[in-house]
């Protein structure tokens, strides 16, 4: 009885120890677990704060662009319209000009056919 | 209405006069020279550039001829084409005449030109060159379609001809075309005053006598050739200006000058062929020429159709070769002058190689004078016009009225008036405007002295 009991509390004091050991060990690894997980953690929230970051900064870039887009959109069409209006104005200097033209053409006409008239007899 | 007269700007007009530069004969090393100088413009400029960049020698105008001419054996050309520059106050009327043109020859071989108020400076043609017309060279030929007659004098070899610029029949009462002769002539005709031509006048105010004596009122001028084609006459004219348009009622007008010297080479009995020809061909020294005037009814090609197959004739039986292209360009251009067409012959433009320079004379024969401005006169006032061009030509345009109203142009603050006179009284101020209003419908004020 005695002998088993010894056996078991040898037993026992040796899985305890061995088991101490074993928790032991167990800590360091799951602590170094724990260190490398929270390591990749950090790289991972960091990797996450960069990308975000990135992608912040890309949408703020694209907002930029956009915003440019729209300008340069905005200053095209006043453009455009400045260019249809002078166009609009030397087509009517143009048509103005055609029509004095046609005017004088008239009147020179008038004035030499007045002219031919008077050399009859 | 009248008004005081008030102006201060009195417009000075001085005759230009040119230095006669007296150079050297015209010689084939000119010519060369000239030919190789063009030769560089060709194809590539029209005539107005050719024109501008001729680097002519100039001559005085005597060594030209531009009425009288001998016609060698078989030749049909007579003339040249000649150049002038244009100087300050210069019509192409007054340079007509005194180169022996009518209107109508100098306007259309000078088409871009204003007839009125030319551009001083530039250069235009002279064409004094023609094809005789395609008949019988005998006695007073005239060719209606050139508004050109041909008095043939002789029967040798070479033949004489004169030359000169006529007015004709309107569209209305055309001169017509056929085989007359002269059956008498008078110096200072009286003008009997034909029954439509009186209802005429009578309708728009201007009632005439049955008679017009001898003198300035007289459209017959101061001589007259009678055809035997009843109410039709070679006569003179106090419109000179009239030269070379279809302003008479049937009958043929003349120069002054030129109808003088027919009456005085033209015998009774002459004959006298009037002719329709506004296709002419002809050749010279071996050259052949195509004159083409603007025909009167541009649908009417009957004459075109006869000109063409002359042209093939010429090809087929002569041996010259054609330039078709440059056929079709005469035709089209119609500049009324003779122009080569046979390929090989000179390339220039329409003939302008062959022109020489002529240094502008003193005076322009039968220019009309303008007499100073008088504060003590009568003047009428024609127009209020804003462009003085405008003006100037409308000024031009009374100056040549015939008998002459002088007119000038007055301008200030921008604005240019047209004054005809000065009048010694208020009756020749009243005529005056009588008559600008019935020939050119012109409603002017009369100012007072």
């Amino acid at each position: 009885m005695k002998k088993c009991l010894l056996l078991v509390s040898t037993m026992l004091v040796l899985a305890i120890a061995l088991g101490g050991c074993a928790t032991r060990r167990d800590l360091e690894e799951v602590q170094a677990r724990e260190k490398a997980i929270s390591a990749k953690a950090d790289q991972a929230a960091q990797d996450a704060q960069d990308a975000k970051a990135a992608a912040d900064e890309a949408v703020l870039k694209a907002n930029e662009a956009a915003a440019r887009a729209e300008e340069a959109a905005k200053n095209a069409e006043e453009r455009e319209k400045i260019a249809a209006e002078k166009e609009r104005i030397a087509e009517e200097k143009l048509r103005l000009a055609e029509e004095k033209l046609k005017l004088a053409e008239e009147k020179a006409e008038l004035v030499e056919a007045a002219f031919k008239k008077s050399m009859k007899k | 209405m009248v008004f005081n007269f008030s102006s201060t700007n009195i417009a000075a007009h001085m005759t230009l006069r040119r230095i006669v530069d007296r150079s050297p004969s015209f010689n084939r090393l000119h010519l060369i020279v000239l030919l190789i100088f063009i030769l560089s413009f060709h194809g590539c400029t029209g005539i107005r550039e050719v024109i501008d960049n001729l680097p002519l020698q100039r001559y005085q105008v005597e060594m030209i001829e531009k009425n009288d001419f001998l016609i060698e054996k078989d030749d049909d050309v007579i003339g040249r084409v000649a150049i002038i520059r244009i100087e300050k106050d210069d019509t192409l009327p007054d340079i007509a005449r005194h180169f022996g043109l009518g209107i109508n020859t100098i306007s259309a071989a000078n088409p871009d030109i204003d007839i009125w108020v030319p551009e001083a400076g530039e250069r235009i043609l002279l064409p004094m060159s023609f094809i005789l017309p395609d008949t019988h060279r005998e006695g007073i030929v005239i060719n209606l379609a050139a508004m050109r007659l041909f008095a043939f004098y002789g029967n040798g070899d070479p033949l004489a001809v004169s030359t000169y610029p006529v007015g004709i029949g309107t569209a209305e009462r055309p001169t017509p075309t056929g085989q007359m002769h002269v059956t008498h002539k008078k110096s200072r005709p009286t003008w009997y005053v034909p029954a439509s031509i009186a209802e005429e006048h009578r309708q728009k105010g201007d009632p005439l006598p049955p008679e017009v004596p001898p003198g300035p009122l007289n459209p017959l001028g101061e001589h007259a050739l009678y055809l035997n084609k009843p109410a039709y006459l070679i006569h003179g004219t106090n419109k000179p200006a009239s030269i070379g348009l279809r302003a008479t009622n049937g009958c043929i007008r003349l120069y002054p000058e030129d109808v003088k010297r027919l009456f005085e080479n033209s015998p009774v009995e002459s004959p006298v062929n009037i002719v329709y020809q506004p296709y002419l061909v002809g050749q010279r020294d071996g050259i052949v020429y195509m004159e083409v005037h603007k025909p009167f009814d541009a649908s009417d090609t009957t004459e075109l159709k006869k000109a063409y197959t002359t042209l093939r004739n010429i090809e087929e039986n002569s041996g010259y070769t054609l330039d078709w292209p440059k056929v079709e360009a005469v035709v089209a251009e119609a500049r009324g002058f003779p122009v080569p067409i046979s390929e090989g012959s000179n390339p220039g433009v329409n003939g302008v190689l062959e022109a020489i320079e002529l240094a502008h004379p003193g005076n322009l024969y039968g220019q009309p004078e303008i007499p100073e401005l008088e504060t003590d006169a009568w003047y009428v006032l024609a127009a209020i016009l804003d462009d003085k061009v405008d003006a100037k030509r409308l000024a031009a345009i009374i100056n040549h009225q015939g008998p002459q109203i002088p007119a000038r142009v007055v301008s200030r603050g921008g604005r240019h008036r047209v004054l005809a006179g000065p009048f010694n009284t208020r009756s020749a101020a009243d005529d005056a405007a009588k008559r600008l209003r019935i020939d050119l419908e012109i409603d002017g004020l009369l100012i007072e002295p």
